[in-house]
C-alpha cells in the first residue's frame, strides 16, 4: 500500500495546479461553511443575548400566575429573604426585583398606555442592558424622586422631551387612585418598537410608594453565568421553591415565539448549510473526476499489469485523502482566524440596523466559533470530500484495461 | 506439450446498437513453444493487436480455444485474467506506457510488488535488469526524464524483472528511430536467449521480422503462414 500512496502523493505533486484548485475549493468549501455558521451563531446569540439583556433577562421568578395576568394582585413579599435563598447557588451572578404594572401616561398633550417599570437601578445595570440604551438625558440614580425614562417614540408622542413633566396615572394595590407627576431625565431608544413605543421606567421606591406596595415588588429577574444553563436552572429553581407560590419562567417560557423563532432561524440555517454542502461536494466531485478521466489510460496499464481493482480504488481514494486532509487544515486554520476576527471586530450592517434592531440582533454581528459545530462542519466535508471520491476511484478500478489503454 | 495452444480462435467485434459486425480473428490455430522468439507480421486491422490481447488475457475469444501453461484463457473470470496477466504475462506496449509518478526503478520494480516480492529482492532484480538494459545510472529518472528509447527500455526491464512466462510487445519499435529499434530488439533477443522468456512481437517493422526466430503472418484476422 506504501507505493500507492506513494504514487497518489506524487500525483497530486505532478498536477500542481489541478491538485491547487481541488485543495482550493474544499478549502474554500469549508471555510465558507464554518463562516457562515459562525455569522448566524453569533447573530443567534446576540439576538438571544439582546433580547434577555436588555428588559427580560434569563430567569424571571414571580408570584404564581402574574405572567398570565400582570398587576399588582400577585406580588412578592420578603423578595430579599426569597433572593437569599437562591442566590447560593453560583450560576446566578446578579438579580434584580422590579415593580411591573400598566399604567396611564400622560402630558399636556396626549395620553397613552405603558408597562410601568420600577427598577433598583444599580441591580438593574446588572442584569439588563437598558441603561445603555439612554440616548438623551441621564439613568436615574438610586436617590432621584419621581424621575421618568421613557421610550423614544413614547416623547415623540406624548410631545415631551427631557425635562418636562408626564403624570402617571394607575390603581394602587390598596384600590386607590394613584397619580403622580415624573420629571422625564432620559429618553431610550432600543430599537424595538414595543419598548420605544409602550414603556416607562421609574425607580423602585418610587414605584412601591406609588402603588402602596411597601416592600413587595412583582419579579425577580435573574442573569446566569451562560445560556446554555438556563434550562437546567430553572429546573433546579422550580425544586428549590414552592411552586404553589412562585413561577419560575426562563426567557423561552415568557417568549415562545422568539424561541420558535429561533429554532426555525436554526432549522433554515441547517438547510442552508446542507444545500452549500451539496454545492461543494458537486464541486469535489467534479474536480477529482476530472482528475481520474484525465489519468484514464495509466489506470488502464495499472490494471493490464496486474493491479487489482481495490489497490486503484485505494490509490484514486488515498489522492482524495490527502487532498481534503490539507483543504481541510488549510479551511478550518483560515475559518477559525477569520471567525475570531470578527467575533472581537464585529461585521457592521449599519445600514439594516433598523431591521437587525428590531430583531434584538443589532447593527454589528459578531461571528462566533461553536466548536461543536465546527468539528461537525470539518467532518462533513472531509468525509464529503472521501466520499465523492469513491464514485470516481469506482469508476476506475472498473474501466476495462484493453479499452482504457487506448484512450488517449 | 506447447506454452501456447490456440484452437479455432475467433474473435468477433459487434458496434453498440448496430448490427454491423468485425471478424478481427477467423478460426486461428497457432501452438508457441516454451522460449520462442516470434513475431506476428501483418497490415494494420490483420488481427495482430487482437491476437496479442487475447494472448495476454486482456480480452476474451468470441468462441475457440486458448490454453497457456495449462490454463483455459477461455473460461477465466476477469478476477483469474488479472492474476494471469500479474504472474504469467509481461507486456511492453507501442507507447511504453510507464506510470509517470514512479521512477525509472520503481516502475521495473512495479510488477513484482504487485506480486508481494518482499522490497530487497525486487530492488535487486530490478536494479540488475536496468543495468543489463544500459540505465545503471538513470535508476531515478523518471519517465518524462528519459528518451523515447529509455522508455521503452525501462517497459522492457518492467516487463522481464519478474521473469513471466511471456512477454508481449505490442510494435515496440514503432516510435523509436531504427537504430534505438534494432539495439532494443537485440536487446530482447539477448534476455530471450539468456531468460529462455518467450517473446511475442507484434509488428509491421521488417527488421523485427528478420530478427525473430519464427514469423507469423496474419492477413484478415486469418494466419496466411
Amino acid at each position: 500500500m506504501r507505493t500507492f500512496i506513494l504514487i497518489a502523493f506524487r500525483n497530486i505533486l505532478r498536477n500542481k495546479y489541478r491538485s491547487a484548485i481541488t485543495i482550493s475549493a474544499i478549502a474554500f468549501g469549508l471555510f465558507a461553511l464554518i463562516f457562515l455558521k459562525g455569522f448566524i451563531d453569533g447573530a443567534d446569540y446576540q439576538m438571544i443575548n439582546n433580547y434577555t439583556d436588555l428588559l427580560i433577562g434569563h430567569i424571571q421568578i414571580h408570584a404564581k400566575g402574574f405572567q398570565k395576568s400582570i398587576g399588582l394582585e400577585k406580588t412578592i413579599a420578603g423578595a430579599n429573604n426569597l433572593i437569599e435563598k437562591i442566590s447560593k447557588n453560583r450560576k446566578i451572578i446578579a438579580h434584580s426585583k422590579r415593580i411591573k404594572d400598566f399604567a396611564l401616561i400622560s402630558s399636556p398633550e396626549n395620553s397613552y398606555g405603558v408597562l410601568l417599570l420600577g427598577i433598583d437601578p444599580e441591580e438593574e445595570k446588572k442584569v439588563s442592558s437598558f441603561h445603555k440604551r439612554i440616548r438623551k438625558g441621564f439613568y436615574l440614580n438610586p436617590q432621584d424622586k419621581n424621575k421618568i425614562i421613557i421610550g423614544k417614540d413614547l416623547a415623540e408622542n406624548l410631545k415631551v422631551a427631557l425635562e418636562d413633566k408626564v403624570v402617571i396615572m394607575s390603581q394602587a394595590a390598596d384600590g386607590s387612585l394613584a397619580t403622580a407627576a415624573f420629571e422625564v431625565c432620559g429618553i431610550i431608544d432600543t430599537g424595538a418598537e414595543e419598548i420605544d413605543k409602550n414603556l416607562a421606567v421609574i425607580t423602585l421606591s418610587d414605584a412601591q410608594e406609588l402603588l402602596t406596595l411597601e416592600d413587595k415588588v412583582s419579579e425577580i429577574v435573574l442573569k446566569i453565568s451562560s445560556l446554555k444553563e438556563v434550562d437546567k436552572l430553572t429546573l433546579t429553581l422550580r425544586g428549590q421553591l414552592d411552586t404553589n407560590l412562585f413561577e419560575v419562567l426562563n426567557w423561552k417560557d415568557i417568549s415562545p415565539m422568539t424561541y420558535q423563532w429561533l429554532k426555525f432561524d436554526q432549522i433554515f440555517t441547517s438547510l442552508i448549510l446542507f444545500i452549500f454542502l451539496i454545492v461543494v461536494a458537486s464541486g469535489i466531485l467534479n474536480t477529482i473526476l476530472m482528475a481520474v478521466l484525465e489519468r484514464t489510460r495509466e489506470f488502464g496499464i495499472m490494471l493490464a499489469l496486474g493491479t487489482k481493482k481495490n489497490q486503484i480504488m485505494f490509490m484514486v481514494a488515498a489522492e482524495s485523502f490527502i487532498l481534503a486532509l490539507t483543504a481541510a487544515l488549510i479551511g478550518s486554520i483560515a475559518a477559525i482566524l477569520t471567525v475570531n476576527y470578527f467575533g472581537q471586530r464585529g461585521i457592521d450592517l449599519s445600514k439594516f440596523s433598523k431591521a437587525l434592531d428590531s430583531f434584538y440582533i443589532g447593527s454589528v454581528i459578531y461571528t462566533r466559533l461553536e466548536w461543536g459545530g465546527f468539528f461537525i462542519s470539518l467532518i462533513v466535508v472531509f468525509l464529503t470530500s472521501i466520499v465523492t471520491s469513491l464514485l470516481p476511484a469506482y469508476k476506475a478500478a472498473n474501466l476495462k484495461p484493453i479499452e482504457a489503454i487506448r484512450h488517449i | 506439450m506447447a506454452l501456447i495452444q490456440i484452437k479455432n480462435l475467433t474473435k468477433i467485434y459487434s458496434e453498440k446498437n448496430s448490427t454491423v459486425q468485425t471478424k478481427a480473428l477467423d478460426s486461428i490455430n497457432l501452438e508457441i513453444e516454451r522460449g520462442e522468439f516470434t513475431a506476428i507480421a501483418g497490415p494494420s486491422g490483420s488481427g495482430k493487436t487482437t491476437l496479442l490481447n487475447i494472448i495476454g488475457a486482456l480480452d476474451y475469444p468470441t468462441s475457440g480455444q486458448i490454453i497457456i501453461d495449462n490454463y483455459n484463457l477461455s473460461s477465466m473470470t476477469q478476477k483469474a485474467f488479472a492474476e494471469f496477466r500479474l504472474h504469467k504475462i509481461g507486456f511492453v506496449f507501442q507507447s511504453y506506457n510507464l506510470i509517470n509518478t514512479l521512477t525509472a526503478l520503481e516502475n521495473a520494480e512495479y510488477v513484482m510488488l504487485l506480486q508481494a516480492i518482499n522490497k530487497r529482492e525486487r530492488r535487486l532484480k530490478a536494479e540488475k535488469i536496468l543495468s543489463e538494459v544500459g540505465l545503471a545510472n538513470k535508476l531515478s529518472h523518471f519517465p518524462n526524464q528519459l528518451s523515447s528509447g529509455e522508455q521503452q527500455r525501462v517497459a522492457i526491464a518492467r516487463a522481464i524483472a519478474p521473469m513471466p512466462l511471456i512477454i508481449l510487445a505490442d510494435e515496440p519499435t514503432a516510435n523509436l528511430d531504427s537504430q534505438t529499434g534494432a539495439m532494443l530488439i537485440n536487446l530482447m533477443k539477448e534476455l530471450n536467449e539468456k531468460k529462455q522468456v518467450t517473446f511475442i512481437l507484434a509488428t509491421h517493422d521488417p527488421m523485427v521480422m528478420a530478427k525473430a526466430k519464427r514469423l507469423i503472418n496474419l492477413k484478415d484476422g486469418r494466419i496466411i503462414s
